[in-house]
């Protein structure tokens, strides 16, 4: 089908990504005790949380990791409250003439708190480089576990499925955009942090750049299908999220964006055993030969890890489509566009 | 017929000719996939069993009454299929290619066969769908 044609056949397109993403948390509001304590210092399951909101309000990050469990943080809680398992929060305050009470130790389930909105400030990277390891050493990073000269290679995002690759100018993805969030209907609230846009040519290959978005929504509506805690050995705890996007085919220009393929999208090898911030840059490579399962750089046939799950996105997109289908799921057009300038600054 | 399987070793019997054996008496094949053994604290093998259906029969059994723990590798090496996101974090670590996302759907395919139960894969896994006991 002509683009031409197809600008007229169809109305939207729908996307979907299932990735670890490390920048998302939750914003819980407990309800008061009596007497009311202002919770200062606080912890879920262990878990610190954030004590420096209102009395009862809290924010517990996906990477907050336990003081006593391996292997267990903020992104376990988040799932447990999704099980419906009980949570025990602790908290101490220094205690105020309106807010008496030092301590509370009780158990909380998602039902009984007033409310839990996932908030994560940087989700769903437009793209995002490959990870490899030209070290002796075996490395564990948050791109997952690396084997030494060249053993593999790591990537992660759902290519030619991912939300903003397939609107690479955010003209459909802006600040209120209606998203399928971890299973429920969630907002666009914010460009994400670092929020870096820019293109860039490596090799004589256009590199899409690392647009970002924040994204909210309610916990209460979602589902262990997709949000799950992750843990990366020898880096720590993240969490899964599944993110979906609508995207409506205003015309021609649109069609062609969304009509991207894995082997038009590509992107740089980096080697993560260099610890600077820049890492050097060993190539790049297109999303259908990284799906392919090996990659070759130089002589080596490495073998690939996606990390985020193609299956999943590939499920959101179709749910999506589904619920648009049944007027389940309105679009809604963004009250502003995110910028198509980078927001990234260092802190050196 | 071929089988794996996970002999586990107490210290006591670690001397004791018992792979040899299983050569020499029941015409078996056997090779070595992994072996971790301490002559002080016992240990394991994962071996692949080559033969006659009864001689492995037999083999396991004369195994088994020599005090070495036998299980079939497939029992050991778990993957729950409701816990897997098929991510592939694991393939790229899979030594033998036992693990691979399949073509059309992207889930995860786990070829028993091929496995030699390394563990690569309970180690990365990121919400612990596989679990090996060895
Ligand atoms: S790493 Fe774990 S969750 Fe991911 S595909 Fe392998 S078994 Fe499944
Ligand atoms: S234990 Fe896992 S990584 Fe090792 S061979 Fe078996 S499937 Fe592959």
């Amino acid at each position: 089908m002509g683009v031409k044609k197809a600008t007229r056949e169809v109305d939207v397109v729908t996307t979907g990504t299932f990735s670890p993403m490390c920048s998302s948390g939750v914003i819980l509001n407990f309800g008061h005790t009596d007497p009311p304590i202002r919770m200062q210092k606080i912890w879920l399951n262990d878990v610190p949380a954030h004590g420096g909101l209102a009395a009862v309000d809290t924010y517990l990050g996906a990477t907050s990791l336990s003081k006593t469990m391996e292997d267990y943080g903020g992104a376990h809680v988040i799932e447990g409250l999704l099980r419906g398992e009980e949570v025990f929060l602790r908290a101490t305050s220094s205690g105020t003439d309106c807010y008496p009470q030092k301590e509370i130790e009780t158990y909380i389930t998602l039902e009984g708190i007033n409310e839990a909105l996932l908030f994560n400030p940087r989700n769903c990277y437009q793209n995002y480089n490959v990870a490899v390891n030209t070290s002796t050493r075996r490395i564990h990073t948050y791109m997952g576990t690396l084997l030494p000269k060249l053993g593999n290679a790591t990537y992660c995002t759902s290519g030619q499925l991912s939300p903003l690759l397939n609107d690479p100018t955010f003209r459909a993805i802006g600040m209120g955009t209606r998203i399928f969030l971890g299973g429920a209907q969630g907002h666009v609230v914010w460009h994400g942090t670092q929020h870096n846009p820019t293109t860039k040519i490596v090799d004589g290959n256009k590199i899409v750049g690392g647009g970002t978005i924040s994204v909210m929504g309610n916990l209460k509506q979602m589902s262990v299908d997709f949000i799950r805690a992750a843990v990366f050995p020898g880096y720590g705890v993240t969490m899964f999220v599944g993110i979906g996007t609508p995207i409506p085919i205003l015309d021609e220009d649109m069609m062609r964006f969304v009509s991207v393929c894995d082997s038009d999208i590509y992107t740089t090898i980096s080697d993560y055993s260099c610890t600077h911030k820049s890492k050097p840059v060993l190539g790049t490579v297109n999303y259908a030969q990284l799906r392919s399962g090996s990659i070759k750089i130089g002589d080596k046939e490495v073998p690939t890890s996606p990390l985020s799950s193609y299956a999943k996105a590939r499920e959101i997109a179709e749910k999506l489509k589904k619920d648009i289908t049944q007027g389940k799921f309105l679009l809604q057009e963004p009250a502003w566009q995110l910028p198509n300038k980078s927001s990234n600054k260092t802190s050196e | 017929m071929k089988t794996k399987v996970i002999f586990t070793f107490p210290p006591e019997i670690v001397e004791k000719p018992i792979s040899h054996t299983l050569m020499k008496e029941f015409d078996l094949w056997i090779n070595i996939l992994r072996a971790k053994i301490e002559p002080s604290e016992g240990g394991k093998l994962v071996i692949e069993l080559q033969g006659d259906e009864e001689n492995i029969k037999a083999g396991i059994e004369l195994a088994e009454k020599s005090g070495v723990g036998v299980t079939l590798l497939e029992n050991d090496v778990l993957w729950d299929k409701e816990l897997c996101v098929d991510c592939g974090a694991c393939i790229s670590l899979c030594p033998t290619q036992a693990l691979t996302l399949d073509r059309d759907t992207f889930k995860l395919n786990f070829d028993f066969g091929r496995c030699v139960a390394c563990g690569s894969c309970a180690q990365v896994c990121p919400v612990k769908a596989i679990s090996i006991n060895f």
